[in-house]
C-alpha cells in the first residue's frame, strides 16, 4: 500500500487493557508519524509501559486496535507479532538488554543475524553505527566494560540497526545521571530521526520529554493532555 | 528451620527454582562428602580391626602370637595361633577369653563354610577339643571374612618354627598386648592412603558446588537488592539477610543430604573392597566428624555467599555484567600433555613399578585432564564463535569463551569417563598379565636340606588320606630353598589335599598358583571397583553441575533474555544456543578423552586387544551420561520461559 505522508506510521485507537481488576488502559488513542519523536509521560502506574507494550505488539489489548502502516497488527498471532517486533520495531530499555558475553558490535548485530543477514555483513553494518553515536572504538568491548551511557548508546544502535519503522524506548535514561541522561536522549532522538524511524519514549521525567516533538500525558490509563514541545536548539551527536 | 521454610515459601516461582537448586546442590554435596569421609573412616576402621593380627614384639610378653594365610575354595582364611607364655595373656578383640590349647574360635562365615563342606576339605584342618567358639565382629576386617584363632601350647612346633614372613604370615612372636595400628607396609595402610587421595579429589568439586550454590543465592538476592536498598536497607542488612538465607538453605540441604546418605549406606556396604563388604558402622564416621559436616557445610556455603555478594554490593550489576575473562594460559595445555605423556611412559614400566604407582599416575593423568579441560573448552569456544555464521553458534561460542570452567564442570564427568573407558577398553583388570591362576597343583617352599624329609612326609600323609598325587621337588629363585609341589591326579580336589597336609610343615600352608596371585587379583578387582565408584560420583557431580550451570546462566542473563524476547527474538534460538554450548564440548571432550585414554592404556594392553568390559562400560556410561547432562541442561528450559514471561521485566 502507499503510505500517505500525513497518515501516521503507528496508530492506536480505543485501547483497553486490564490485568485482573486493574484497568491499566481505559481507552487510549495514540499515533506517531514518520520521523516524529513522541514522549509518553505520566506518574508511575499510569499505564505508560502498558501502552507501549500494546502498541509494540508485545501485549494484546482487550479492546481497540493497533495499525502499523494502516494494517491491523493486534490481531496477528504471537509468532507474527514476534517477527514484526524483530523487523519493524526497535527497542531501548532502562538497562540490562545487552548480552554480557557478546562484544558490543555483536550485540548490535543481533537483530540482523536473527533476520538471516550474513555474519560479516551484519557486523559491518553494526559497526557503522558506532562512530555517529559517539562510541567509536568501543566495538569490541563487553557490556560489562561500558559505562551506563555508553551501554545505552550501544542499545540505541541495536534498536536502529535493522532500520525499524518505530523505535520504542521505555525509561531509556532511568538508570543514568541527569547529564548522561540528557546526552543519551539527544543521541536517541537524533539517531532515530536520521534513521527515518518514528520514536516513542516512555518517561516520567519532564526533562527527558523535553527532547521530543510532542508529549502525551497519561493518568490512570487515560490520555489527559497532549502538547507540542517548544522548539529546542539543534542536537549535536 | 521455620525461618528457612518461610524464606523458601515466600520466594516467588523463579526464586524457588534457585532455592531448590541450592538445596539439591548442598544435598548432593553433603551426601558425597559423607561418602568421602565415611569411606576413609571405613578403611581406617578396617585397618584398626586388622591390626591385632600383626604381632608387636615384646621380649617380656605373656603370649606368643603367629599368623598365616590358608585358603579354601580360592578364598583366603586368616589363621592366628596363640599360646600362653605367662600370667594374664591379653585377650584378643572379638573374644571373651584367651584360647586354651586346642580351643578354636572361628568367624561366622568360616563356621558356615565348615558346616557346608565335607570335614576332609576344611574342618579337619582345625581339628581340636570341643566345639569351635564364635569370633565377634571386633576381630573381623569385614563381616564375611574367614578367620580362625587357634589356641596352642607354647611348646607346640607351630609356635616355635619360623615362617616365611610376608603380607599373609608372621612368625611366632612374644607379645604383651595386641597392636592397634597396622604396619605401614600392609595393604590396609596403602588403601587408607588411596582413600584419602580419593576424598581430596571428591571434596574439590564440592567446594566448587558450595561456591556455585552461594553464587546462585547471591544472584537471587541481587534481584531484590535494588528494592531493598530503596526501602532503606544498608549493604550490611543485605549481606546479613543473604548469608542467613544461604546458611539456612544449606542447613536444610545438609539434613536432606544426611538422610540420603543414610538411605544409601546399606547398598554401599555391599561394595566389595579387599575381598569383602563393610559393616554398616564403618561407613558412619564418628560424631565429631558428623558435627563437623553439619556445621562446616553451611558455614562454607555462607562464607562463599559473602564472597559472592561482595561483588554485588560493590557493583549492583556485578553479577550480570562480567568483564572480558582473562584467557587461560596455554601453559595449562603443556603441563597437561606432559602429565599424560609421563603416565604413558611410566605405564610401560607398570610391571616394575607396581599397581600402586600406576594408580597414582592415573590420578595425575586425571589432574592433567582437568588442567587441559577448561583450556580446550576455551579454544573450542573461540573456534565456534569465530566460524559461526548464525546467532546460535555465536551465542554458544561466546558463552564458552566467557566461562570455560563452567562448561568444563558440566562435561568433565563425561570426559573422565571417556578417559577411564578408553583406558579400560585396553586394560581389563580382570585378566591381568603374567598371573598364574592354575589350581592343578599345590606348593610349599622349605629349606633345601629338609626337602627330602618333607617330600616323604607329604607322600605318607597323602597315602593315609587315600589321595592319588605326584610329589615333585623343584628349585626356586632363592639359593638355599626348594619348592615341594603336589600334583593331584585327575585334577583331584585341592582343598582335600590341603586339609590332608595341614600342619605338615608347622606354620606353612600349601598353596596353588591361583591362591598366590589372589592378592594381586583382589587388587585389580579393587581398581575396577574404585574406577566404577569414581565414574558414578563423576556423573552425579556432572548432573548437578550441569543443572547449576544452566540455571545460574539463565538467572544471570534473565533480564537480557527477557528483553530479547520482548524485542522479538524467538526463544528457540536461545534454546538451541544453550544446547549447543553443552553438546559441542561434550562431543569434543568425550571423544578427545576417549582417545587419550586409549593412548594411555596402550602400553598396558593386555591379553585381548579390546576388552568387552571396557567397551560395555564406555558405551553405557557415555550414552547415559550424555542423556543425563542434556537432561540436566534442559531443566533450565522452563525456567527460561518463566523468567522471560512477564511483558514488563521489572528492574528487580
Ligand atoms: N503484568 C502485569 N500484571 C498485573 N498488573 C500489571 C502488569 N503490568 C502492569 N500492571 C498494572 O497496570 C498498571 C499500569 O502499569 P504500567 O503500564 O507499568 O505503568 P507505568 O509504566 O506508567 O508505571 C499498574 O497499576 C500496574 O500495577
Ligand atoms: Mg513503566
Amino acid at each position: 500500500m502507499t503510505v500517505d505522508a500525513s497518515s501516521p506510521v503507528l496508530d492506536c485507537r480505543g485501547l483497553v487493557k486490564s490485568f485482573g481488576p486493574t484497568r491499566a488502559l481505559a481507552g487510549v488513542g495514540f499515533a506517531v508519524h514518520a520521523g516524529e519523536a513522541a514522549a509518553v509521560m505520566g506518574p508511575s502506574g499510569s499505564g505508560k509501559s502498558t501502552l507501549l507494550h500494546c502498541a509494540a505488539g508485545i501485549l494484546r489489548p482487550d479492546a481497540g486496535e493497533v495499525r502499523l502502516h494502516g494494517e491491523r497488527i493486534d490481531e496477528l498471532n504471537e509468532e507474527r507479532r514476534s517477527a514484526l517486533r524483530r523487523t519493524a520495531f526497535g527497542f531501548v530499555f532502562q538497562f540490562g538488554q545487552l548480552l554480557p558475553e557478546l562484544p558490543a558490535d555483536e550485540n548490535v548485530a543481533m537483530p540482523l543475524l536473527l533476520d538471516g543477514v550474513g555474519r560479516a555483513d551484519a557486523v559491518a553494518r553494526a559497526r557503522a553505527w558506532f562512530g555517529p553515536l559517539g562510541i567509536g572504538g568501543l566495538e569490541r568491548r563487553r557490556p560489562g566494560e561500558l559505562s551506563g551511557g555508553q551501554g545505552q548508546r550501544v542499545a540505541i544502535a541495536r534498536a536502529l540497526v535493522a532500520r525499524p519503522a518505530v523505535v520504542f524506548a521505555d525509561e531509556p535514561t532511568g538508570s543514568l545521571d541527569q547529564a548522561t541522561g540528557q546526552e543519551t536522549m539527544a543521541v536517541l532522538v537524533d539517531a532515530s530521526r536520521r534513521g527515518g524511524a518514528a520514536l516513542v519514549v516512555v518517561t516520567h521525567d519532564a526533562q527527558v520529554a523535553r527532547w521530543c516533538d510532542r508529549v502525551v500525558e497519561m493518568r490512570d490509563g487515560m490520555v489527559v493532555r497532549e502538547w507540542h514541545a517548544p522548539a529546542r536548539e539543534p542536537v549535536r551527536a | 528451620m521455620a525461618v528457612g521454610w518461610r524464606l523458601l515459601r515466600s520466594a516467588d516461582g523463579r526464586n524457588r527454582i534457585g532455592a531448590v537448586l541450592v538445596l539439591a546442590a548442598v544435598c548432593v554435596s553433603t551426601a558425597l562428602l559423607m561418602f568421602a569421609v565415611g569411606a576413609n573412616h571405613a578403611f581406617d576402621a578396617r585397618a584398626a580391626r586388622e591390626a591385632w593380627r600383626f604381632p608387636r614384639a615384646d621380649a617380656h610378653g605373656t603370649a606368643v602370637e603367629a599368623a598365616s594365610t590358608d585358603y579354601v575354595r580360592g578364598r583366603p582364611i586368616t589363621v592366628v595361633e596363640l599360646a600362653r607364655a605367662g600370667a594374664h595373656p591379653p585377650v584378643p578383640p572379638g573374644m571373651t577369653t584367651f584360647p586354651r590349647p586346642g580351643e578354636r574360635w572361628v568367624s561366622p562365615a568360616l563356621a558356615t563354610m565348615t558346616g557346608h563342606l565335607p570335614a576332609d576339605e576344611l574342618a579337619d584342618r582345625f581339628a581340636g577339643r570341643g566345639a569351635a567358639h564364635r569370633l565377634g565382629p571386633a576381630a573381623l576386617v569385614y563381616p564375611d571374612e574367614l578367620v580362625a584363632v587357634i589356641g596352642r601350647a607354647a611348646t607346640d612346633p607351630g609356635m616355635t618354627a619360623r615362617r616365611e614372613d610376608d603380607g599373609g604370615a608372621a612368625s611366632p612372636t612374644r607379645i604383651s598386648a595386641y597392636a592397634t595400628t597396622t604396619p605401614s607396609t600392609s595393604d590396609a595402610t596403602g588403601y587408607t592412603i588411596l582413600a584419602k587421595i580419593a576424598a581430596v579429589l571428591m571434596v574439590v568439586p564440592l567446594l566448587v558446588f558450595g561456591g556455585a550454590a552461594a553464587r546462585l543465592t547471591a544472584a537471587r538476592r541481587d534481584q531484590r537488592l535494588a528494592a531493598l536498598r530503596l526501602v532503606g536497607a544498608t549493604p550490611r542488612h543485605v549481606v546479613v539477610m543473604t548469608v542467613a538465607e544461604a546458611v539456612v538453605t544449606a542447613l536444610l540441604g545438609v539434613v536432606v543430604g544426611l538422610a540420603v546418605y543414610a538411605a544409601a549406606t546399606p547398598p554401599l556396604t555391599r561394595i566389595t573392597m579387599m575381598g569383602g563388604s563393610w559393616f554398616l558402622g564403618d561407613l558412619w564416621p564418628g560424631p565429631l566428624w558428623l558435627a563437623g559436616v553439619v556445621v562446616g557445610v553451611p558455614l562454607l556455603v555462607g562464607a562463599s555467599a559473602v564472597v559472592g555478594l561482595r561483588r554485588v554490593v560493590v557493583s549492583p550489576l556485578g553479577v550480570a555484567s562480567r568483564q572480558t575473562p582473562p584467557r587461560l594460559k596455554a601453559v595449562r595445555a603443556a603441563v597437561a600433555v606432559a602429565l599424560l605423556i609421563a603416565f604413558t611412559v611410566a605405564a610401560r614400566e607398570a610391571g616394575r613399578l607396581g599397581a600402586g604407582i600406576v594408580v597414582a599416575l592415573l590420578g595425575l593423568a586425571f589432574l592433567g585432564l582437568n588442567l587441559l579441560g577448561p583450556w580446550v573448552v576455551g579454544v573450542i569456544g573461540r573456534i565456534v564463535a569465530g566460524t559461526a555464521r548464525g546467532v546460535t553458534g555465536l551465542l554458544a561460542g561466546r558463552r564458552l569463551v566467557d566461562d570455560p570452567r563452567a562448561t568444563w564442570r558440566t562435561v568433565s564427568g563425561i570426559a573422565l569417563v571417556g578417559f577411564v573407558a578408553g583406558f579400560l577398553a585396553l586394560f581389563d583388570p580382570s585378566g591381568a598379565p603374567g598371573m598364574d591362576t592354575a589350581t592343578n597343583r599345590l606348593g610349599i617352599v622349605v629349606r633345601a636340606a629338609d626337602a627330602g624329609a618333607v617330600a616323604n612326609h607329604v607322600r605318607g600323609r597323602l597315602d593315609r588320606a587315600h589321595i592319588a598325587a605326584r610329589v615333585t621337588v623343584r628349585t626356586v629363585p632363592s639359593p638355599d630353598r626348594v619348592g615341594v609341589t603336589v600334583w593331584p591326579r585327575d585334577g583331584g580336589d585341592v582343598d582335600r589335599v590341603r586339609t590332608a597336609l595341614a600342619g605338615t610343615v608347622p606354620g606353612h600352608v600349601f598353596t596353588t598358583p591361583a591362591d598366590e596371585s589372589s592378592g594381586e587379583q583382589t587388587l585389580f578387582r579393587d581398581i575396577r571397583t574404585g574406577t566404577l565408584v569414581v565414574l558414578v560420583v563423576s556423573f552425579l557431580v556432572a548432573m548437578v553441575s550441569a543443572g547449576i550451570t544452566s540455571v545460574s546462566s539463565v538467572l544471570d542473563r534473565r533480564r537480557a533474555y527477557a528483553l530479547l524476547r520482548l524485542a522479538g527474538t524467538p526463544l528457540s534460538v536461545v534454546h538451541r544456543a544453550r544446547l549447543r554450548e553443552t553438546l559441542v564440548p561434550l562431543a569434543v571432550m568425550g571423544g578427545g578423552s576417549l582417545a587419550a585414554g586409549l593412548v594411555c592404556g596402550l602400553p598396558l594392553a593386555l591379553a585381548s586387544p579390546v576388552s568387552p568390559y571396557g567397551l560395555t562400560l564406555f558405551g553405557s556410561f557415555v550414552v547415559l551420561g550424555t542423556l543425563g547432562v542434556v537432561a540436566a541442561t534442559l531443566v533450565s528450559r522452563p525456567l527460561l520461559h518463566a523468567v522471560t514471561e512477564s511483558p514488563s521485566p521489572q528492574p528487580d
